[in-house]
């Protein structure tokens, strides 16, 4: 059973759903801890990039999505919104 | 150009174009701003086209399609121009200085540069020319599959002769386009190199005369072109097309890889390609087929690339100076013996071309340094 | 002058009051009233999730008119070279990517950017359908039809093989349309052959010919793609939805024409080919 999603990770799963035209698919459906690229969502490297994009500009974070860090930042939804949250302009 | 060759002397600086350049180096043409189209043709003034002017001007090209187009007749000689952005440099101008109306400014308000057929159309118009007249988009293999096209329709008598060209110039949609895919390098671009870190965008135009006969020239002995069918940025990681591109020249040509002697390289110093292609020459050549990727030199020149590696491997065949992979420091291991650092002297008689292109459009050039090598 | 025979083996339509062969045929030949209501825009099925999600209306429409003409002419798209011809290609991403240039350049979607290359389409069709065979994608401005099925005549003559052409062009967008009159969408595509089939739909006798008058579309079917940059391929399609032997003439640059003698032999007669 998927965990509940808190406010800041659904606001981040709608825009995932929007920027990526994901279909099929509900943002409130998304599991916080279900990979996001790979298996699980299945988004691949140019929807990286485009999530970054997305975020930056609206929250002010810049992800550099080939940083070998960003590997755990993108694993799940959970781990991009703490990010997120921990690095958004004020 | 053969001088810059011969004195690994890089086309490459640190990009200057634009209003907030990113921080990347470019093969930028000194000039193009300063020319002047002839009056009859200002309604296709645009950067594009000047650069497309600059490479029509050069080395007596004008002249000798002048006679190409007195000799077979003009609508008897065949444009097949390639090009990825065209003049969208002109479109993005306009944007910028768009009038309160919305309306474009009146210097710009001309339908023709505002299409991809722009360079087609300009060629044309510029050159007198009154048979088929086509521009060919495809990406980064666009200014290879020129030849492709041209010789079926020599073949098949709907022309006698055909003009080929490619001409891409920098703009704003190329430099913050690939620079939101992360593919461009922050220094200039090292082709194979194992420490690489991206493509450095360029810009060129060149032109060539096919004709059915000659004895003079380099030959098109064979060409092969072909579908990834994998993914619209990045290459099919077995190199599947490029591959079979490959062959589909050899076999045209008649000839097997060790009768190659050179191979000029897609080589964009990109992770991707620059793996792909090394392991597939490795692969299929043996070791006495020299390589190199000459974009160290000129950059990515994309629409370009065709005609612009063309032309040196055209230099290659003449000169027997084989340039080597300028900015190349250490190679990645999956080169095999074949791509080389430092310029070489060699007796090339039989050499390769390869364009690679975004949205997995491949095609291999084969030349030979003359009719009977 | 060389005159060639090739056979349309397989052929397809699209625009939002055309919406299909099925449909334009009846309608472009006179003989049935256009929906009124116009159809959306196609969904392209043929597309993994991946590059479904990602296919604008260029791919969209052009994947459409390319899965049903290799169905009518009953091909595996795998088998078939193809050539993918569009006057603007796609207008909208063009405006959007002029546009973000102005205002914040370094913001640039990778998506929309992998997008706006002129052989998008011709990319995600190889994608979709798993086909290596070679593509090509060109423009020739208002001849674009004209050079698009001159060059899959050729290749198919060149090569001895059937040959798929897909033509489209949609509308413009923002201050881009104030230069390039384009509206709505419209796809269509042929299967050409040298290489008749009991299935195929007519004969194309073709040449190449200096000056040449083109071919007008009636005008209660130029009403329906009006507009649109790719209208230039209705005559064309009317003689084929016609089935009453014809001569077209199709532009393939200022001075010279594509002049098509279409003729619908008795099904099952050997080919020339």
């Amino acid at each position: 059973m998927a965990a509940p999603q808190t406010p800041e990770q659904k606001e981040l799963a709608e825009l995932i759903v929007a920027a990526l035209n994901l279909e099929g698919i509900e943002p409130q459906d998304i599991d916080p801890d279900a990979a996001l690229f790979g298996a699980g969502l299945g988004l691949d490297s140019i929807d990286a990039l485009e999530l970054a994009l997305e975020i930056s500009k609206r929250y002010g974070v810049q992800l550099k999505a080939d940083d070998e860090d960003n590997k755990r930042t993108f694993a799940s939804l959970r781990a991009l919104s703490d990010f997120v949250q921990q690095n958004r302009a004020a | 150009m053969a001088a810059a060759l011969r004195e690994r002397r890089s086309g490459l600086r640190p990009n200057d174009f634009g209003e907030s350049p990113l921080p990347t180096w470019i093969g930028r043409v000194p000039g193009i701003e300063a020319v002047a189209l002839p009056r009859r043709l200002a309604d296709w003034d645009c950067r594009n086209n000047r650069l497309a002017w600059l490479a029509l001007t050069a080395d007596g090209f004008l002249e000798r399609a002048a006679a190409a187009r007195i000799h077979y007749g003009a609508d008897r000689v065949a444009l097949v121009m390639g090009t990825s952005t065209s003049s969208i440099g002109a479109t993005e101008e306009a944007y910028r200085r768009l009038l309160p109306d919305g309306r474009y400014p009146a210097d710009l308000r001309r339908p023709i540069v505002h299409t991809p057929h722009s360079l087609g159309d300009f060629v044309r118009a510029a050159l007198g020319l009154e048979g088929v007249v086509v521009t060919v988009a495809t990406a980064c293999s666009s200014s290879a599959k020129i030849f492709a096209q041209a010789e079926r329709l020599i073949r098949l008598g709907l022309a006698d002769a055909a003009i080929v060209g490619g001409v891409d110039s920098l703009c704003g949609s190329i430099l913050f386009g690939f620079n939101s895919l992360e593919l461009v390098s922050p220094e200039p671009c090292r082709p194979f190199d194992r420490a690489r870190r991206g493509i450095s965008l360029g810009e060129a135009g060149g032109f060539a005369l096919l004709e059915r006969d000659g004895e003079v020239g380099p030959w098109l002995l064979g060409y092969g072109e072909s579908s990834d069918a994998h993914h619209m940025s990045s290459p099919h990681p077995e190199g599947y097309g490029a591959r079979r591109a490959i062959q589909d020249a050899l076999t045209r040509a008649n000839l097997t890889p060790d009768a190659i002697d050179y191979i000029n390289l897609h080589g964009t110093a990109s992770q991707k390609n620059d793996e792909v292609e090394a392991g597939l020459v490795a692969g299929m050549f043996p070791a006495r087929t020299l390589a190199s990727s000459t974009k160290g030199w000129t950059g990515h020149t994309l629409g370009a690339a065709g005609i612009v590696e063309a032309v040196i491997t055209f230099l290659t065949l003449q000169t027997g100076l084989v340039p080597g992979t300028l900015n190349a420091q250490e190679l990645d291991p999956a080169c095999g013996p074949q791509i080389r650092i430092h310029n070489e002297s060699a007796d090339v008689r039989f050499a390769l071309s390869n364009s690679f292109g975004f949205g997995g459009s491949n095609c291999s050039l084969l030349f030979a340094r003359a009719r009977h090598a | 002058m060389s005159t060639f025979t090739a056979y349309v083996n397989g052929v397809s339509f699209w625009a939002p009051r055309l919406p299909g062969w099925q449909i334009a045929a009846p309608v472009l030949r006179g003989e049935a009233v256009a929906p009124l209501q116009p159809a959306t825009r196609p969904v392209p099925t043929l597309l993994g999730p991946t590059e479904r999600r990602r296919a604008p209306d260029t791919v969209a429409i052009a994947l459409e008119v390319a899965s049903r003409a290799c169905e009518s002419a009953g091909v595996d798209p795998q088998q078939l070279p193809s050539v993918f011809a569009s006057t603007h290609g796609d207008l909208a991403i063009s405006d959007y990517m002029s546009e973000t240039l102005v205002r914040t350049p370094t913001l640039l979607s990778p998506i929309r950017f992998h997008n706006s290359v002129h052989n998008a389409a011709a990319g995600y069709w190889t994608i979709g359908t798993g086909c290596h065979e070679p593509y090509t994608a060109l423009t020739a401005y208002e001849d674009t039809f004209g050079e698009g099925l001159l060059e899959a005549l050729a290749q198919a003559a060149c090569g001895d093989r059937a040959t798929l052409l897909v033509a489209y062009d949609i509308e413009a967008r923002g201050p881009l349309a104030t230069m390039v009159s384009s509206r709505g969408l419209v796809g269509a595509g042929v299967v050409v052959s040298p290489h008749a089939q009991t299935s195929s739909l007519a004969r194309v006798r073709w040449r190449t010919t200096q000056g040449g008058a083109r071919t007008v579309a009636l005008q209660s079917n130029a009403e329906l793609v009006a507009g649109n940059a790719m209208a230039t391929c209705l005559p064309f399609f009317e003689a084929l939805a016609r089935a009453e032997p014809r001569t077209v003439c199709v532009g393939l640059s200022p001075s010279l024409a594509l002049e098509l003698d279409i003729d619908f032999p008795a099904a099952g007669c050997a080919d020339e080919g």
